[in-house]
Order: structure tokens, then C-alpha cells, then sequence
């Protein structure tokens, strides 16, 4: 099997290579049936890949410790479905996963683009098998996953415990997706750039792939965020770690290439921004691996050194250059008719919101990368920690919350102050009532009262725009309200859904503000049978329990929670041992509900004593960040579903192919 | 020099620290192990840092207690960590020499952007074409009471909502 899964690999990088000269003899030489075979290659490569993986799983399933990778990311007492994530749990396994899934689009991209984008579709998947080419050159010749050892150990080193949890196994998936995908849009931007088709036709080819790539990059950063709230123990969800960040900056770069899109669909405008936008996004894609790789940066969520930093750096350094040159060379070709009218536009609302959204990304990215600036110009090292991330983006947050208000309800080309009034005043109202709410209740931190008034004020803008929209349908086809907020939404997926979305980012925002504002600590040492107070809560400490598998001991304590004398529930946190990896972990216990989350800690016991400790969090409305990201999730979903006229245009499509067979297949002579 | 005015004044109110109520609050551990990072290679701050032994952050809460209870100040008690652990222990950059870099240049960037934005704005609204040269055919506005126009309009409107 590992002879098998290197040779695939070995096959699929000289597939990648024959595919990309094919592509372009084929397209310089007007010969169909050669980039027909460039596509057949990559076909072939996918497959190979799929066979690396396969191998490779194999491997891990059945405690191959003769695989240096099985050996030093699993166990024989690993449960199966680690054994399985373990593919994404170290260096080399998780570069093939990316690679797997590259070969995995870019195969698809060929299929749908096998008879449109003739021009553009050869190059954007030379692209797309330039990337691949470079990732299977790391897996073929620097970091290999099918390396042997000389002498086989009786057991494996494990997964690392922190990785033993079910969200790893969803939220590195779902990130890599996320980063992987936005190649697609890249590819197709850089080939209209080689081609000079310049028009919008990349951007509409390649739309749902963005949108496919903001839905993965917001579950890999939510999953990310649960996992870390789960599992870290820290009570907290996000501590701008550089890896963290690194999967941040490309989200917010391809949510500022969303709706900046949008102008250039409408009014042909933003030509070169978009390009700009879409190459940011995918760099910022590969700065992440190349940090997470590199051990440039220190992270909690870093791999090891590898040496694969060089590698990563010089091929990001590449892509920008050639990129950019090739954007440059473009300049004059991309200059459109400018038509702008009024900053009180929804274009420039899209232009501000762009502005914020790359704002808080490059204080990120900037954030990230002073500690080796610091270092390599007064060889101090220093750390630029939450606080730092925190101060810097929270005016822009607001500036961007606000702006979300704003851009739905404000019209294309000019808004009048009177229709500004007319849109606005409901929303408004909201906020400010949200504000004086607030302010009675006892809030007085002017962060958290600005943030919940804008929050009510976008979220009026949204009602606003769902009340317009479904009794325009009553009005005109005499719907009742449900069914005409049902036909709105399915003829209209792509702006409703948008809307979904941004009640969603509101939810999320709330839960953030709420979380870090009003967090509350306790950390108490009690004997059995004691109790002690966080908020309205009452824990009693029940005593321990310990059980044990072949994999891992657990010391579980009991505690029952009270609320104004009547019981709520039964928190069980645990301390774990990992055998194998003979290392701890923390099993934290939760109590979720929409006003706040208990999360209950057993920071540590003394049997001997029986005396426990345990640390507890009352963190308000965190609830809400995870309902607002499956929110988004949800709205995403609905943006990209065909509506009800691509749905006709699609079986129009099938229709005339179907007919195209069938006089294809009929016999055309008439001799016999 | 506006400009130039506008970035320092922007980049001291992010840096500086919360303006000081009234009457000084008595100094609270949480406050002063935010401003610290925990050196066990967790990546998280003091206060935030749960590993139950650690063996920087538990000693450190301590500590920071202690020299809380002999009446130390925030900016007192994070000098004393920096002097002993040098700059890394702080957790974010300080707002002198070369670290001020750290925080000015983010808002650097948004005002140049801004400016930018608005430039390009103002340059495309000059940019709109104008009056219709004289010899140009003359587009009639569509009339809004024709029945016929309403009806179509109804239609496509329609068709899209």
C-alpha cells in the first residue's frame, strides 16, 4: 500500500505537469482533441490523488506503524473515527488532504466547463494544475506521507489529545475547503487576465464556487471557534492566535470580494479591484499554510518545524509577483466607464464596506506578522496578543456593522434625503430604542450599548426589506403573506439569502459583544458535598468518578447545579490521560442556553482530600455566535441554490442537449 | 500636515489606554494579567491561560496578588513582569519607538484608504457623462400614465419580485 499510494502521487504530479503543456498546445494550436486529453489528465490526476488517500487511510485503519505518518499520529487504541481524522492530524497527511481536495475541484471545474468558457476554462485549469503541481512536488520530494521506517515500533505515538475531539474532525475539512476553493475563483481570474477576456464571465462562472468557498471558510472558522471553546478550557472562543488569524484574513477578503462582485455585475465597475480582491484571497490562503508550516510565527496550533517554510514562501512570493505583473500588463484593458453618481449610493455604501472589511484585515495580517518585523529590526521578540486585535478592530467592527445597515437600504446610483428618511426611520428607531433599553437596564460600557443599537438597526433594515419585498407580491400577486415571503425568497435566493446572512453576522456580533463584555469567573476549591455561587448558580460538588480504557483514564466529577433553590441540571467535567501520548486533556462540561453558558471546568481534585477545584465561566450570550454562524450557513445555502429561472434556463439546457442526442443518435443517410 | 495630525490623533485613541474615571479603581488581578502573556507556549494572556499547573501563569496570578495587596498599580505591577521577562511578557506592543509603528499604522492605512475612496468617488462623479451634444436624437421619457406602459411594467415586475 505505501509503494502504491507514493507511486499515484509520483503519477499524479507528471499527470499535472502533461496536463498544463497540453492545455496551452492545445489552445495556441487550435487543437481540440489535446485539450481534450489536458482534461482527461487531470481527470486521471484526481483519481491518483484519491489513491494516496486511500492508501494512506488504509494505513492509519490498520496501525501501519511501518508508515513513519501512522507511527507518529495514531495508535492501535486510537477509535476509529481519529484514526480516520488522524489524515488531517499531521504535516504530511494534511498537506495530501489539501491536495486531494485541489485535484477534487479542479476535476470538476473540467467537467463543467468541458463544452463552455472554451477560451478561458484551459488556462484557469493550468492554473489550477500549476497549484496542484507544487503541492504534489512537496508531497513527492519534501514532506512524503508514505516515508517507511527502518524499525517498526509495536505501538504509535497517537494524535495529539487535543485533536481527539469531534469537531477536529469537522473543522479542519471545512477550512480547507473553504481555503481550497477559492483557487477556483483565482484560477479563472488570472486566465481572463492571460486571455483579456475581461468582462464579467469569470466572475459569473465562477460565483457559486466564491460563495461555495465563504460558506466552508465561515464553518472552519465557527468550527474552529467551537473547538477551541470545547476543548482549550479557557472559556473563550477566540484568542487571535496567528493561526487563527490566518484562517480570518481570507474570510474577510472574499466577504469584501462578495459584494464588491456585485458593482461589477451591476455596473461593469471594479474590474481591477476584483482582481485585486480575488488574488488577496488566495495568498491569503497560502500565507496561512506557509505560517501554520513555517514556524515563523509560535502557535498553539502550529505543526512542528518542517522546513516546508522556504518552499511556501518562495511559491507565495511567486504567485503575487506573476499575478501582479500579469495585473499590471492588464491595466489599460480593464478600465472601465466609471458611473457614480452619489456617495449616498449603495456603491459607495459597497465601496466604505470594502474599505472596512480589508481595514481590519490588514490590521490583522499586520498584527500577525509585527512580532517578526519587531524581531528582524531591533532583534526583540515581543507578542502582540488580544488586547492589541481587540483596540484595533473594534471601531472598524462598528464601522462595518453600521455599514450593513446601510448598504441594503440605500439605492443603486443616488438616494434622495427625503427617501433616505423614509427608508431609514424604522431602523433607526430600533436602534435607538435598543440603546435607551440598554441604558435602563443598567449598561453603561458605550462599546456594548453603540454595538446593540447598531445590531437592532441593521437587523430593522432587514425587516425593512423583507416587509417591502413581500407586500410588493401581495400588492401585485395577491399572495397571503407567508406564501408571498416563500415566492420572494425562491425567486430571489440571492439578495434574501445575502439578507439571511447579515442577520446571522448580527446574531454572531451580539454573542461576541455579549461574551466579552459581561463574562464573569469563578475559581473554587470545594470538598464533596459543598457548594459555591456563580451569578444566579448554585454548584454543589457531588465527588468523582473514575473510569479507564485501553485508550484513556477519565476522572470524572459530578455537580449539580441549582437556580433559585430548584435544580437545573447535572454538569460532569472531566480530566482525561492519554495513554499512548501520555499526555492530559480537559473535558469541559456546558450548560448552553440563549442568555448565557455555564461552562464548568475540573481544574484539578485531591482524592485523598476529596476536595476538587473547578473553574466556571458564566459567559452571556455566546449561545448566539453559534446560532448566528448556522444562520449565515443557512442564508449561504439559499444564495446558492438555483432559483426558480436558472432552474428553467438549466432544464431548458438539458432539454435542447437531450434533443441534440437524439438527432445525433438517429440515423442521418438516406440509402438505406 | 491636517493629515498627519489626524493619523497620531486616531493612533493615540486606540492606543492609549481606557480613560480614568473619576476615582481611580482599586487595581484588579484580572485587569493586570490581561496586559501579561502566559510563557507556557499557550498563546493565551495571563488570566486566560487554564493549564492548572502551569507553571508561569499559576505563580503569576499570585504574584500579581501580592503585589496588588501592597498597593501597586496596573502600570507598576506590568513593569515589574517586564523587567524581569523582558518585552514578550507584554501582550500587546507598548506605544514607544518602534512599536508605536504597531499601532499607528493600521489607521495609517484606513484613513489613506479612505482617502482613496473618496478621491476615486469624486473623480468618477466628475467623470459622468454629461448633456447630450447638440444633434444628438432626443430620447422622450417614457410616459408613467400610459395603461399599456403600467400593465407591462406590472408584468415584469412580476416576473422578478
Amino acid at each position: 500500500m505505501p509503494m502504491l499510494g507514493q507511486l499515484a502521487l509520483a503519477l499524479a504530479l507528471v499527470l499535472a505537469i502533461y496536463s498544463i503543456g497540453a492545455n496551452i498546445y492545445g489552445v495556441r494550436r487550435h487543437q481540440p482533441d489535446v485539450i481534450v486529453s489536458a482534461r482527461h489528465a487531470l481527470w486521471a490526476m484526481c483519481a491518483m490523488v484519491t489513491v494516496a488517500m486511500l492508501a494512506l487511510w488504509t494505513g492509519l485503519l490498520r496501525s501501519n506503524f511501518s508508515l513513519e505518518y501512522v507511527a507518529s499520529y495514531s495508535s492501535t487504541t486510537l477509535p476509529t473515527i481519529y484514526k480516520i481524522t488522524a489524515l488531517w492530524g499531521g504535516q504530511q497527511g494534511s498537506l495530501l488532504f489539501w491536495t486531494w481536495l485541489l485535484s477534487i475541484f479542479t476535476a470538476i471545474v473540467a467537467f463543467q466547463n468541458r463544452r463552455k468558457n472554451l477560451e478561458i476554462a484551459p488556462w484557469a485549469l493550468s492554473v489550477m494544475a500549476g497549484v496542484a503541481i507544487f503541492f504534489l512536488a512537496m508531497l513527492n520530494f519534501v514532506t512524503r506521507p508514505f516515508d517507511l521506517l527502518a524499525i517498526i515500533p509495536a505501538q504509535g505515538t497517537d494524535l495529539n489529545p487535543l485533536l481527539q475531539n469531534y469537531w477536529m474532525a469537522i473543522h479542519p475539512p471545512s477550512l480547507y475547503v473553504g481555503y481550497v476553493s477559492t483557487t477556483v475563483p483565482f484560477a479563472f481570474g488570472a486566465a481572463a487576465l492571460i486571455t483579456r477576456k475581461l468582462d464579467d464571465t469569470w466572475i459569473r462562472t465562477t460565483r457559486r464556487w466564491a460563495i461555495f468557498s465563504w460558506f466552508f471558510l465561515t464553518l472552519g472558522n465557527l468550527f474552529g471557534a467551537r473547538w477551541a471553546y470545547e476543548v482549550l478550557g479557557w472559556g473563550g472562543y477566540w484568542a487571535w492566535d496567528p493561526v487563527e488569524n490566518a484562517a480570518f484574513m481570507p474570510w474577510l477578503v472574499m466577504t469584501a470580494y462578495l459584494h464588491s462582485v456585485m458593482i461589477q455585475e451591476r455596473k461593469d465597475m471594479l474590474k481591477i479591484w476584483n482582481l485585486v480582491l480575488i488574488g488577496m484571497a488566495f495568498g491569503l490562503t497560502l500565507f496561512g499554510t506557509f505560517i501554520t508550516r513555517s514556524g515563523v510565527i509560535s502557535s498553539v496550533h502550529s505543526f512542528t518545524q518542517s522546513g516546508l517554510g522556504p518552499y511556501f514562501l518562495s511559491f507565495l512570493i511567486g504567485v503575487v509577483v506573476l499575478y501582479a505583473a500579469l495585473l499590471i500588463s492588464r491595466v489599460k484593458d480593464l478600465r472601465s466607464p466609471a458611473e457614480f453618481e452619489s456617495y449616498l449610493s449603495r456603491e459607495a455604501a459597497f465601496l466604505f464596506n470594502n474599505l472596512a472589511l480589508i481595514g481590519i484585515a490588514f490590521a490583522v495580517f499586520w498584527g500577525t506578522l509585527f512580532p517578526v518585523l519587531s524581531e528582524a529590526v531591533r532583534g526583540v521578540k515581543i507578542t502582540v496578543g488580544p488586547p492589541f486585535f481587540n483596540r484595533v478592530n473594534a471601531p472598524l467592527a462598528l464601522g462595518l456593522i453600521f455599514l450593513m445597515g446601510v448598504g441594503p437600504l440605500i439605492a443603486w446610483r443616488r438616494t434622495t434625503p427625503r427617501n433616505l428618511v423614509r427608508s431609514f426611520a424604522t431602523p433607526v428607531i430600533l436602534g435607538v430604542f435598543t440603546g435607551l433599553c440598554a441604558l435602563a437596564a443598567g449598561l453603561t460600557q458605550w462599546y456594548a450599548l453603540t454595538a446593540f443599537s447598531l445590531a437592532a438597526f441593521v437587523l430593522g433594515t432587514v425587516l425593512v426589506e423583507f416587509r417591502r419585498g413581500v407586500s410588493a407580491r401581495r400588492h401585485l400577486v395577491n399572495e397571503p403573506p407567508a406564501r408571498a415571503l416563500v415566492n420572494l425568497v425562491a425567486k430571489n435566493n440571492r439578495r434574501y439569502g445575502g439578507y439571511i446572512i447579515h442577520i446571522g453576522v448580527i446574531c454572531a456580533f451580539v454573542g461576541i459583544v455579549g461574551s466579552s463584555f459581561f463574562k464573569t469567573e469563578v475559581k473554587a476549591s470545594v470538598k464533596e458535598g459543598q457548594s459555591f455561587a456563580i451569578g444566579s448558580y448554585r454548584l454543589r460538588y457531588a465527588g468523582l468518578e473514575s473510569s479507564e480504557t485501553p485508550h484513556l483514564e477519565t476522572v470524572r466529577a459530578k455537580v449539580v447545579v441549582t437556580r433559585d433553590g430548584r435544580a437545573v441540571t447535572t454538569l460532569t467535567p472531566a480530566k482525561l490521560f492519554y495513554k499512548a501520548a501520555q499526555q492530559p486533556a480537559t473535558d469541559v462540561a456546558l450548560r448552553s442556553t440563549p442568555a448565557a453558558d455555564l461552562y464548568l471546568v475540573l481544574a484539578g481534585f485531591d482524592q485523598t482530600t476529596a476536595t476538587a477545584t473547578f473553574q466556571v465561566f458564566l459567559t452571556p450570550l455566546v449561545f448566539w455566535i453559534w446560532l448566528g454562524g448556522f444562520v449565515m450557513a443557512f442564508g449561504t445555502v439559499i444564495a446558492m441554490w438555483p432559483n426558480v429561472r436558472e432552474r428553467a434556463a438549466i432544464a431548458a439546457t438539458v432539454r435542447g442537449r437531450l434533443a441534440d442526442d437524439r438527432f445525433a443518435s438517429e440515423p442521418t443517410g438516406g440509402g438505406r | 500636515m491636517k493629515l498627519a495630525l489626524v493619523i497620531a490623533m486616531l493612533a493615540l485613541l486606540i492606543a492609549a489606554p481606557p480613560a480614568a474615571p473619576a476615582v481611580t479603581p482599586k487595581t484588579s488581578r484580572q485587569a493586570v494579567a490581561e496586559g501579561l502573556t502566559c510563557q507556557c507556549g499557550c498563546g493565551l494572556t495571563v488570566a486566560n491561560c487554564n493549564h492548572p499547573n502551569c507553571e508561569f501563569s499559576v505563580p503569576a496570578r499570585e504574584k500579581i496578588d501580592h503585589l496588588i495587596a501592597q498597593g501597586l498599580t496596573r502600570v507598576q505591577i506590568i513593569a515589574i513582569f517586564r523587567a524581569k521577562y523582558g518585552e514578550k511578557v507584554l501582550s500587546s506592543p507598548t506605544t514607544q519607538g518602534f512599536n508605536l509603528l504597531a499601532w499607528v499604522t493600521p489607521p495609517l492605512v484606513m484613513v489613506m484608504g479612505a482617502m482613496l475612496v473618496m478621491f476615486t468617488i469624486s473623480r468618477w462623479r466628475t467623470a459622468r457623462p454629461g448633456p447630450a451634444p447638440p444633434g444628438a436624437p432626443h430620447i422622450t421619457p417614457p410616459d408613467a400614465d400610459n395603461p399599456d406602459l403600467r400593465r407591462e411594467l406590472e408584468r415584469r415586475l412580476r416576473e422578478r419580485i
